[in-house]
């Protein structure tokens, strides 16, 4: 078998039979459709198609023979790659299309159709070979992939949309917060800032981001507190909280800031960036200062009046008549208790004014904890003709604290013990020491305290509902004492039973006597 | 026994007034002062055997004037006892070179026994 030109087959005279059957197999095993039409009839029909077309399209070939191949397309008739077949064909040229056609039984197969003129010697297409694949499986997979990609394209687009909302509305509350915020990288250079930072320094952000923290406004940041935080602090604490420096300002002045730092710990583009928030204390610290002033100038005034008319009640008890009435007695005693209510109720507001405000200060020095106790419940034992103070326990030694504040615990459990248990005759005040601290009780027989109660009565201004109307007080007696024993590191606590009594305890940390010793 | 001679020093005449008629007896003769300003030269004039002294004062406050009397040979060991209404007063007061210090409101009776044990001594 050999070619000769263009479509031409050139038999071989002795076997043309035998080659002809060859080529038919060959075609047949073909698993490309093959049709020959012929254009030289009218309406260009098919005169040959191998195995693979029928399997293809589910025709027989009784059923396509005769036919113009436009069969295939059924209703579907206004597909564009028509045009192109048909320009491609009229010009003489092959062409390759991807057309829709139908099987037999309807189903829709995309069809890879190659179409190539057969032309004569004078050039006249005398046939078409058409060479089709069923193309659908690829068709619909790249259909899915279209599908897909657009798909992906859209997400692609909300997520952005959504990234840019959300990055947005971030930004919105980074820049609307009334605290500075300010970024770092692991070198400390600046990131960003937020407009809180730039108004309360008095900067812009093109000197600003960019630089490194400490040359910022010619090293006006260089602060040594700062670097020790940065530097010392955060590496090995994450993050640092109210961390408070103080540091003078050549343009805006002395500012007293309270630091919170956070480095970044997270894997990926952020680690390691440092987020700085600023809180400019410097005025709210003014007004707490003012405010304590105020309390403090108005109670010694309240309290100088009040020294006056304590002594004339003395005087008044001091030089009174022997004729005169009971009923005048004890009027004169009811205004000396009542007087007394008054001066307690003025140092109680000034203590808690201090404490609210974190101003209470501890004035430590070494005292001689066991003569306190004594000295103490000796004062209050003068002033209880009703209850016997019984003191128990081991002796405490020394302790480096605060000695006036805790002479206001001591006498505020023990008063509160005696006012609590009032058909009772004693109550005991236990020392002891237990590992590294010392502990001392208050003990009472008297009314007890509900278990609903007791988390509540260390709260501020917080008094036992059915005591208010009975006993007098502000009810933050117990807030200053629990503040105080904090204060000194160590805790204050009850356990008590409706009914049976209650037992106050505090502990105070023996550590600190050794350290300072 | 001769008279002792306790000088009181307060701005607050209601005070003074009371102190003198609170501790006055027998063997006390009290002088009262509310003006800080004649402090030292009443010291000098009198001679008291005690001082009650108060610590805010116009002027001339009483933690300046103790330091002021413990700096000098004659007046360095009189006693004075404090008396304020001040919240850090007993700090104050010691830091001043105070012998004793009694918080306002004070009792009449803790303070004359006070008085008497310093005098005595």
């Amino acid at each position: 078998m050999s070619y000769t030109e263009n479509g031409e087959f050139s038999f071989s005279h002795e076997n043309i039979q035998q080659d002809f059957s060859l080529l038919t197999s060959a075609l047949d095993a073909s698993i490309s459709g093959i049709i020959i039409t012929d254009n030289q009839l009218p309406d260009n029909p098919i005169i040959y198609c191998n195995r693979a077309f029928e399997l293809m399209t589910g025709y027989i070939r009784k059923e396509i023979i005769g036919h113009n191949c436009r069969f295939l397309q059924r209703e579907d008739r206004n597909q564009q790659v028509r045009e192109k077949l048909r320009e491609d064909i009229s010009a003489g040229k092959h062409s390759i299309v991807e057309i829709r056609n139908y099987k037999k039984d309807g189903t829709l197969f995309w069809n890879e159709l190659y179409v190539s003129p057969i032309k004569n010697k004078d050039g006249v297409t005398t046939h078409f070979i058409g060479v089709q694949n069923d193309v659908t499986r690829r068709k619909k997979a790249e259909q899915e992939l279209e599908r897909e990609r657009e798909l992906i394209e859209k997400k692609v687009i909300e997520r952005t949309e959504r990234l840019k909302a959300s990055q947005d509305y971030m930004d919105s509350i980074v820049q609307t917060v009334r605290e500075s915020l300010i970024v770092l990288d692991r070198d400390y250079r600046v990131l960003s800032v937020n407009e809180h930072f730039l108004r309360t320094f008095k900067v812009n952000k093109a000197e600003t981001e960019g630089k490194l923290l400490y040359e910022l406004g010619n090293g006006q940041w260089n602060i040594e507190a700062l670097k020790e935080l940065l530097e010392k602090v955060l590496p090995t604490n994450n993050p640092v909280l109210d961390f408070e420096v103080e540091h003078d300002f050549p343009h805006i002045g002395n500012k007293l800031m309270l630091l919170n730092a956070h480095r970044i710990e997270l894997e990926g583009e952020y680690k390691d960036r440092i987020l700085l928030a600023i809180e400019d204390i410097t005025d709210r610290r003014a007004i707490e200062r003012r405010k304590d002033d105020f309390l403090s100038i108005a109670s010694h005034e309240l309290k100088t009046p009040l020294t006056t008319i304590k002594g004339y009640i003395q005087m008044m008890n001091r030089f009174m008549p022997d004729t005169a009435t009971d009923k005048f007695k004890e009027i004169v005693a009811k205004t000396g208790q009542f007087v007394e209510r008054l001066s307690n109720l003025i140092s109680e507001l000034l203590d808690v004014s201090r404490i609210q405000t974190g101003n209470m200060e501890l004035h430590r020095k070494m005292f001689d904890f066991d003569e306190m106790i004594n000295e103490t419940v000796d004062g209050i034992q003068s002033a209880s003709k009703t209850h016997q103070i019984i003191i128990k326990g081991t002796k405490l030694g020394n302790y480096y604290g605060d000695e006036s504040h805790l002479i206001q615990v001591i006498n505020n459990l023990l008063s509160n013990a005696i006012k609590y248990a009032p058909n009772t005759e004693t109550v005991e005040l236990h020392k002891s020491l237990v590992s590294d601290f010392l502990k001392v009780s208050v003990i009472d027989k008297g009314m007890g305290i509900s278990h609903d109660e007791q988390k509540k009565i260390f709260e501020r201004f917080y008094r036992v509902s059915e005591i208010q109307t009975k006993y007098p007080g502000m009810g933050i007696g117990l807030y200053v004492c629990d503040q105080i024993i904090k204060n000194h590191g160590g805790t204050l606590w009850v356990d008590s039973e409706k009914g049976k009594g209650s037992n106050f305890s505090f502990t105070l940390p023996l550590k600190e006597r050794a350290e300072n010793d | 026994m001769t008279k002792k001679k306790v000088l009181i020093c307060d701005d607050d005449k209601g005070i003074l007034e009371m102190l003198e008629l609170a501790l006055e007896d027998e063997n006390i003769n009290i002088i009262t002062e509310p003006n800080s300003l004649n402090l030292y030269k009443l010291i000098e004039e009198e001679k008291p055997d005690l001082l009650l002294l108060d610590l805010w004062m116009p002027v001339l406050s009483g933690d300046q004037i103790l330091k002021n009397l413990r700096g000098h040979t004659n007046t360095r060991h009189l006693p004075v006892i404090v008396i304020s209404a001040s919240t850090d007063g007993e700090q104050i007061a010691k830091e001043s070179g105070a012998t004793d210090y009694v918080a306002k409101p004070f009792d009449v009776d803790v303070l004359y026994s006070k008085i008497n044990r310093l005098m005595s001594a």
